[in-house]
């Protein structure tokens, strides 16, 4: 009995030896970052921020871990989870540590290397820093920079992972924020049955009502909904009647310039079917309820966009029960179930 | 032989661990946990917010500046068919969507809940004759509380139900006032009713797993309910007439669903 002991603990001692003498040295396995053919280009500078295999696998890990929350129980994922394209299922706004509840609907996570500015009034103006909002957020993971790194600091697989990751091998915030910003970068949504159809591959064909949607889409939508991206990046006022409890006042918030009082970026539709509800605020649980908005619910709030102004002084977009039905059949010929299961993005 | 005794220990270690981590034999008398329900209020496919404007069915639109509705008589039935009741003097809570959160949910907690899997949930819209004839006997604060909420009216007349102040617009008229202030009428007009709701998924009660209910109101089904009307026609000033307070009670049972229960 005695032998045997001594012979585990030799064995748990070898193998201890073992592993801590290989060395968990930086090797940069580069990942590409697609550019889609019929997608803008990518703004993200990749130079400063080179995407590795190391560094998208600790990105990931760092999005799917609640010790980036105070009370580790609510990572990135908690309210971006992969089978809605990355938003919090159904929930309007969504709730955060010890029961705090924001003001906003979390937005999907997808094709963001093509975007420059992010959050619904944009207060991010470069991935790297994006995290850092809902990180600090009171309402949201409500932690500090500083101590999420402490936590990192003690836990031996981020010892190792940060040393492949990076060449300096810190843990610290900006690998941190690079890491993330490298498992995000890689989160593209292209392969859509309209994405296929308008690249013209696997002879794949849109239905007739699914062409007439996107007909009436691109004349009635598209000024705003822009490029295959679906959003022209900039900020508007679409008319959303004001709800007086949360009384946001949007891109306002960020420079106070009274022109941009209840403006919101216009969100991409890319796996909007998915992504319900809608609006900054998550008020329409429905695409019906959306059109049905456009058609019929706009009210003047005082700086609603100009190009929603119609010939009799309302504000909307005209359509009729066919448009409306049209374009909900064109908007999920842009669901991309390959992004939407793809395993490289999913917790396990 | 060391060796032998050594592995039958370590044996009956592994059979006795996985014994007492049994579900099973989990014994729940006398043991109590909380429930937490959200009253979610909605128009049909929107969240509810005040001001906006809402179309009915008619082709009439409206737009409030108050909503609220009296909840009482609320109990669970768990999956062995037992209902548990909350207490009396307790059971009742005035649902104001002033009082919404962020997400427009307004929460009430019920403690000292018995341990359970619950099923279902049956409560009460407005105050049954029972209580009412109770008069302020073991209503607490409730009856102070409802006066200064506005949900009541002459102790004779007695409780408002259902409160909605706002405007509504049709074909004929612009921003016309639309108060629907309905409850029994004293003892004249019963107007209290009931709904049971089945969950979508069991609410499991224990000493540390408080579920919480999310329940979904469709304002919409008040003027949309079993009985579609029209403010045009009568249902702009709904107070104590016994057809109009009595189709608004109908109306107010389909409002109701659990989307979902949250566990712990």
């Amino acid at each position: 009995m005695k032998k045997i002991f001594l012979l585990a603990s030799a064995l748990m001692f070898w193998l201890g030896c073992a592993k801590s003498e290989i060395q968990e040295n930086y090797v940069p396995i580069p990942l590409e970052v697609e550019q889609p053919s019929n997608f803008p280009d990518i703004v993200y500078n990749l130079d400063n921020n080179l995407v590795t295999e190391a560094g998208f696998e600790l990105g990931k890990r760092l999005f799917y871990d609640g010790k980036l929350s105070a009370n580790g129980a609510i990572p990135c994922a908690f309210c971006h989870e992969q089978a809605f394209a990355f938003t919090h299922h159904g929930h309007t706004v969504s709730h955060g540590v010890n029961g705090g509840i924001g003001t906003r609907n979390a937005q999907p996570l997808q094709n963001l290397a093509y975007q420059s500015e992010f959050m619904w009034d944009g207060a991010a103006s470069h991935l790297d820093f994006q995290p850092i909002i809902p990180l600090t957020s009171e309402l949201e993971m409500g932690e500090t920079l500083t101590n999420v790194i402490d936590k990192l600091s003690l836990d031996i697989y981020y010892q190792e992972q940060f040393k492949k990751a990076f060449e300096d091998g810190e843990i610290n915030s900006e690998n941190m924020l690079k890491a993330l910003s490298q498992f995000m970068l890689m989160l593209v949504s292209s392969n859509s049955k309209y994405d296929k159809y308008v690249r013209e591959e696997d002879n794949v064909m849109l239905t007739q009502i699914e062409l007439d949607g996107f007909e009436t889409f691109q004349n009635k939508c598209a000024s705003c909904h822009a490029t295959d991206l679906f959003t022209d990046q900039s900020y508007r006022n679409n008319g959303l009647s004001i709800n007086p409890k949360l009384n946001d006042e949007g891109r306002y918030s960020i420079f106070e310039n009274p022109n941009d009082k209840y403006k919101f970026k216009v969100p991409s539709l890319r796996n909007v079917e998915k992504s319900f509800p809608y609006m900054h605020d998550g008020r329409f649980a429905t695409l019906e309820a959306v059109l049905n908005f456009y058609d019929s619910g706009l009210v003047n709030n005082g700086n609603v966009d100009p190009t929603l102004l119609r010939n009799d002084n309302t504000y909307g977009i005209t359509l009729n029960e066919y448009e409306k039905e049209s374009i909900i059949a064109f908007l999920k010929t842009l669901t991309d179930n390959e992004f939407l299961t793809d395993e490289r993005f999913s917790e396990y | 032989m060391k060796i032998i005794k050594f592995t039958f220990a370590l044996l009956l270690c592994a059979t006795i661990s996985s014994c007492s981590s049994d579900d099973d034999t989990e014994n729940l008398t006398g043991k109590l946990g909380n429930i937490i329900i959200k009253f979610d209020n909605g128009v049909d496919d929107q969240d509810f917010i005040f001001g906006t404007s809402y179309n009915t069915s008619s082709g009439e639109s409206y737009k409030l500046e108050t909503l609220k509705y009296l909840i009482s008589n609320i109990r669970i039935k768990d999956n062995n068919g037992d209902t548990f009741m909350y207490p009396s003097e307790k059971n009742v809570f005035i649902i104001d969507e002033a009082d919404g959160n962020n997400a427009g949910e307004i929460w009430v907690t019920l403690n000292d809940i018995a341990a359970a899997n619950y099923t279902e949930i049956t409560f009460g819209i407005g105050i049954d004759q029972d209580r009412y004839a109770l008069g302020a006997d073991g209503q607490g604060d409730f009856l102070a509380k409802a006066e200064e909420e506005g949900m009541m009216w002459s102790w004779a007349t007695g409780f408002r139900f259902t409160r909605l102040d706002g405007t509504y617009s049709s074909d004929t008229v612009t921003d016309e006032a639309l108060n629907i202030h309905m409850g029994s009428v004293g003892t004249a007009v019963d107007n209290y009713r009931e709904v049971t709701l089945s969950l979508p998924n069991m609410a499991i009660v224990r000493e540390d797993k408080t579920p919480e209910l999310h329940v979904k109101a469709d304002i919409a089904k008040l003027f949309d309910g079993t009985t579609s009307v029209s403010f045009d026609e009568g249902y702009s000033q709904v107070h104590v007439d016994e057809t109009t307070t009595g189709v608004i009670a109908n109306n107010a049972m389909d409002m109701f669903m659990v989307h979902h229960v949250h566990n712990d």
